[in-house]
């Protein structure tokens, strides 16, 4: 789609203000009742897609050139250059698809995430790129990874030591954050080495292993995201791989759902759904007690994000005049479907641990602060958004807050909540892996 | 286009550069594009102006300020919250629009009874809160996603639970107002140095003033906390659910049950409000709620929201289930009651009432509606409120019609008249959706001081599409209105709109054209007394004409 075939969905919006909340029936307190995590920043009407449906719709006038068509409504052109705010409610959104969940709850003709995207390629198209993306993109054309200044030569030094299986159709796939960063690699040796002790024939790509791009597309770089998919496909298949386990959630989504769409028949797994496999199977035995009260954080693209894809190619079609539908029925992306149950199985079957639930949780958990590389983008926004994500999981009075995405995991392991404290962030792998 | 730039670098002062903005985009998506709000204004092209500069006050000095800056530079302002209606919006050029969402304190007084709230507190955090105390507020109909504030202080807001705790206007208690002069008006006890617990004094009481029967939607200035009533609440300290989303549903409880009462004939239901309003105890809330998405489709919408997979492509597989067709003919004159057990016996004692009411009247319960799942789901749905944007989900907008603001037997005389007006207008036009000529959704939850029940009309039409639109203005102005006109009922809620911005837009009126408009008014006593308020406490009018207001000079001028 093109940011004008969002026109119908941009006049069709309401001004419920859905998108700013967690949905309403889910509420707890008012003190986590929020949800978007730049608008519990910024507090402009304009950092919401409630917002951004409204400025979308005279930006696109002014590039149609149709602005002041009706004397009678006074219009004022604008673009991202005279409207710098758009601009960064643009490129600020973490992708986090919360927004897009609480509206679907009502909804059912808009596309609240699919827009927010949609909008940063527009920016990208009109040349405004942020310093660090530009770095980010240099890496992934020279280096094929998402991490600046990382080089490709380094990408498989934390698998040494692993006996991966020579002949397999089951890859591990650790992703760029796992590969490069040095406070997670290790995890990611105890993630496949777990899967190999558990009798699971597992490979890895080697030469053949890089980004998934994942995070170009959560910024809107459309292109250098086809451009990298299609040659991660081609190598698959070229590979024979038929699985693919990874313990990112952001290349799980990727994979999952975005490369799905392009036409990937590979069955993708994140590490949680194997290890709950397993040990329900009786091939992970847990030998050790772990004492500790724990709160799992849903990442965005395991949780809310990490639906399967389903493909569809329709119309609209109104019925009783106008009652809108589409033909054939079109996948409705709400949430419903992600992965959930299997953290927290896995969690809840480690001998000695006590899981306690934040507020914010499931197809509704606040983001981590790191969406659409936040982090590095907007670092301010992404650290009070870590903040405000801590300071929920202290509340709950949990020893430790474990997550299964390297990204959230490494946004949180440098916040502290809004008294200064600061919490154990522990990866499920590890957590694991203290148990084993 | 933008505010006086000495004005705003003082603006800036007061709040600090980050919450201050004169970005054009910013002010963009704080104008409303009136058709897709549900304020009734045609002719839903039109936008309101745009802001001169947006702004978030944190605080009742910051308020202050910022309106004594507004006088000093003969600034236009407006005050919101949430934003869901139009009126909310400015309506000058230049003006200033301030966003009050930094505004969100909440102060509990259990032993008296009553919450201080400011105006970014929403329905659903303070019910959330009062129930972890073992209260309710009453929650407006406009849904939980609104301000309780400007519901309870500025606007008609009549709700489901209004026929327990009350309409809006009983529930509000002292406020602190922040005058259109700058002047900070503490009203009732708190006026006079005390709690908060009178609105009507010891200290100034004014109410008539603040609210009377509609309130001034904001045109008075700014109310920056006010304190609201607590109910009753025996059930759970927190709403538990279940379900997949988006169909959660409440985890039953021994003490909360929902009914949908079906009626043979508009009598009974008349006489089934008039129980239950002479009994106030009996139900904890009333409604009827969901004939808003028309007659012929109330069942099988409600069957998909409670599937997680539902689709609106669903139902004409949903209306043509026998057990749902046959229902949905049972339950063509409904209402929803919600009773709670304070303990075991009063619940046994309100369901005996219920099944009482229904027999003298010779209703039933619908069967469809009794069905665990839609139970646990409408149960939800009405304590929480939570679903306003379904006021949205057919088609994209909606339109309120009808003007049915009368006592309950009046108005349900006329109902198969206007059920008949859609059926009608539906098989020559296309412009709305066809969901069963009858869609008003109302009364006992508007039942307020009077015995005066309120309806809305649901109009559904798409915005995105002008011959929709069109149909849309077509059915309101020339179809329901000469309705309204032929039973006296007074202004089309849509046109009555119409009367506080000019339609196409989006400006205030001045005061001449609201002379011209209101002269030969058939009550023009109402329209002189507010200018005569105005003229006290508004003489700039900085704050835009949604207080319709008339000159009595030129009334004695000019009227016939």
């Amino acid at each position: 789609m093109a940011l004008k075939d969002f026109r119908a969905m941009m006049e069709r919006d309401s001004y419920c203000n859905s998108c700013k909340w967690i949905p309403y029936d889910k509420i707890k307190s008012q003190r986590f009742a929020e949800n978007c995590p730049t608008n519990l920043y910024y507090q402009f009407h304009l950092y919401s897609v409630r917002g951004k449906w409204q400025a979308g719709q005279t930006y696109l006038d002014t590039q149609e050139g149709t602005i002041g068509k009706d004397e009678l409504i006074k219009q004022y052109p604008y673009d991202f250059n005279t409207a710098p705010e758009f601009l960064e409610s643009v490129q600020s959104c973490m992708a986090c698809g919360s927004c897009d969940v609480s509206c679907k709850i009502c909804r059912f003709n808009l596309e609240p995430l699919a827009y927010n995207i949609e909008l940063k390629n527009e920016a990208i198209l009109r040349g405004f790129i942020l310093p660090k993306q530009k770095k980010m993109i240099e890496a992934l054309k020279t280096e094929q990874t998402m991490i600046p200044n990382a080089k490709k030569a380094k990408r498989q030094d934390w698998a040494k030591g692993i006996e991966f299986a020579a002949k397999t159709d089951t890859y591990f796939y650790p992703g760029c954050k796992y590969s490069y960063d040095p406070k997670l690699k290790a995890y990611a040796k105890k993630a496949a080495q777990t899967l190999i002790d558990a009798g699971v024939k597992l490979g890895y790509l080697g030469d053949l292993d890089m980004c998934c791009a994942g995070r170009a597309y959560q910024q809107g770089f459309y292109d250098e995201f086809n451009e990298r998919a299609d040659a991660n496909i081609k190598a698959f298949k070229a590979k024979g791989v038929k699985t693919i386990v990874t313990p990112c959630a952001d290349c799980y989504h990727a994979l999952k759902r975005l490369y799905a769409a392009r036409g990937m028949k590979v069955k993708v797994l994140h590490l949680v759904e194997y290890l709950d496999e397993l040990i329900k199977a009786g091939k992970i035995k847990f030998t050790k007690n772990v004492n500790l009260t724990v709160t799992y954080h849903d990442p965005c693209h395991l949780g809310r994000q990490g639906e399967p894809y389903v493909a569809w190619n329709g119309k609209e079609k109104k019925i009783m005049h106008q009652v809108h539908t589409w033909d054939p029925p079109r996948p409705r992306y709400n949430g419903a479907n992600g992965i959930y149950e299997a953290p927290r199985d896995v969690i809840k079957a480690i001998p000695g641990v006590q899981l306690v639930e934040m507020e914010r949780i499931r197809e509704y958990a606040l983001c981590c602060g790191a969406g659409a590389n936040a982090q590095l983008n907007f670092p301010e926004l992404s650290a009070a958004t870590a903040s405000e994500r801590i300071t929920e999981a202290n509340s709950t009075g949990a020893d430790a807050l474990v997550t299964a995405c390297p990204w959230c995991e490494a946004n949180f392991k440098n916040a502290v909540d809004e008294n200064g404290k600061g919490i154990e962030v522990i990866d499920i792998i590890d957590l694991v892996a203290r148990a084993l | 286009m933008a505010i006086n730039q000495e004005a705003y670098k003082e603006l800036e002062l007061i709040v600090g550069k980050r919450w201050i903005s004169q970005d054009i985009a910013e002010r963009e998506c704080y104008r409303s594009i009136m058709a897709e709000s549900s304020a009734h204004s045609g002719p839903y092209d039109g936008e309101t102006p745009l802001p001169g500069a947006v702004i978030l006050p944190g605080s009742t000095e910051e308020v202050q300020a910022i309106v004594k800056i507004c006088n000093k530079y003969d600034i236009h302002f407006k005050a919101c919250s949430t934003f869901w209606s139009v009126m909310g919006f400015i309506g000058d050029d230049d003006s200033l629009q301030i966003d009050m969402k930094r505004m969100k304190k909440m102060e509990f007084h259990e032993r008296d009874q009553y919450v201080i709230v400011e105006p970014y507190c929403i329905g659903a955090v303070v019910q959330v809160e009062a129930m972890k105390r073992g209260f309710n507020v009453n929650m407006a109909g406009v849904g939980c996603s609104s301000s309780t504030l400007a519901g309870a202080s500025s606007w008609v807001a009549f709700g489901p639970s209004s026929c327990f705790m009350g309409v809006a206007s009983e529930n509000f208690l002292a406020v602190e107002w922040v005058l259109p002069n700058g002047d900070l008006l503490r009203t009732g006890t708190l006026g006079s140095g005390g709690d908060w617990f009178c609105g009507e004094g010891p200290g100034p009481s004014v109410r008539a003033i603040l609210r009377g029967a509609q309130g001034t939607a904001g045109s008075f200035g700014v109310c920056t906390r006010l304190a609201v009533r607590l109910h009753p609440w025996p059930g759970p300290t927190c709403l538990p659910t279940y379900g997949t989303v988006p169909a959660y549903k409440l985890v039953p409880t021994w003490n909360l049950k929902t009914y949908t009462l079906n009626f043979p004939d508009w009598d009974g239901y008349a006489n089934t409000i008039n129980f239950l309003s002479q009994n106030q105890d009996i139900a904890y809330l009333g409604h009827r709620q969901y004939n808003m998405w028309g007659r012929y489709i109330k069942l099988a919408m409600i069957k998909l929201l409670i599937e997680p997979g539902g689709q609106l492509a669903d139902l004409p597989k949903y209306m043509a289930d026998p057990f749902i067709k046959e229902q949905t003919e049972k339950c063509r004159i409904d209402l929803q009651v919600v009773i709670v057990g304070m303990t075991k016996r009063d619940l046994e004692w309100k369901e005996k009432a219920i099944d009482e009411i229904l027999r003298r009247v010779g209703g039933w319960k619908n069967e469809f509606m009794l069905q665990p799942e839609v139970h646990d789901w409408v149960l939800l749905y009405l304590l929480r409120l939570g679903h306003k944007n379904l006021n949205y989900t057919l088609c994209s907008s909606y339109e309120g019609s009808g003007g049915l603001s009368n006592n309950v037997f009046v108005t349900s005389k006329v109902m198969e008249e206007y059920h008949e007006l859609r059926e009608e207008f539906d098989k020559t036009h296309n412009g709305l959706a066809a969901t069963g000529g009858d869609s008003e959704m109302g009364a006992l939850s508007t039942l307020g001081g009077g015995g005066i029940t309120g309806y809305e009309f649901f109009q559904w039409f798409d915005r995105h599409d002008r011959e929709s639109v069109k149909g849309c203005c077509d059915f309101i102005q020339n179809y329901s209105q000469k309705l309204c006109d032929k039973y006296g009922f007074g202004a089309d809620m849509g046109n009555w709109n119409m009367t506080a911005r000019h339609p196409d837009t989006g400006y205030y009126y001045t005061q001449d054209e609201q002379n011209a408009m209101f002269v030969n008014s058939p009550q023009p006593g109402l329209q002189i007394y507010q200018y005569l308020v105005k003229k006290a406490f508004n003489p700039l009018d900085l704050c835009g004409s949604y207080y319709r207001t008339l000159d009595p000079e030129y009334w004695e001028a000019n009227h016939k």
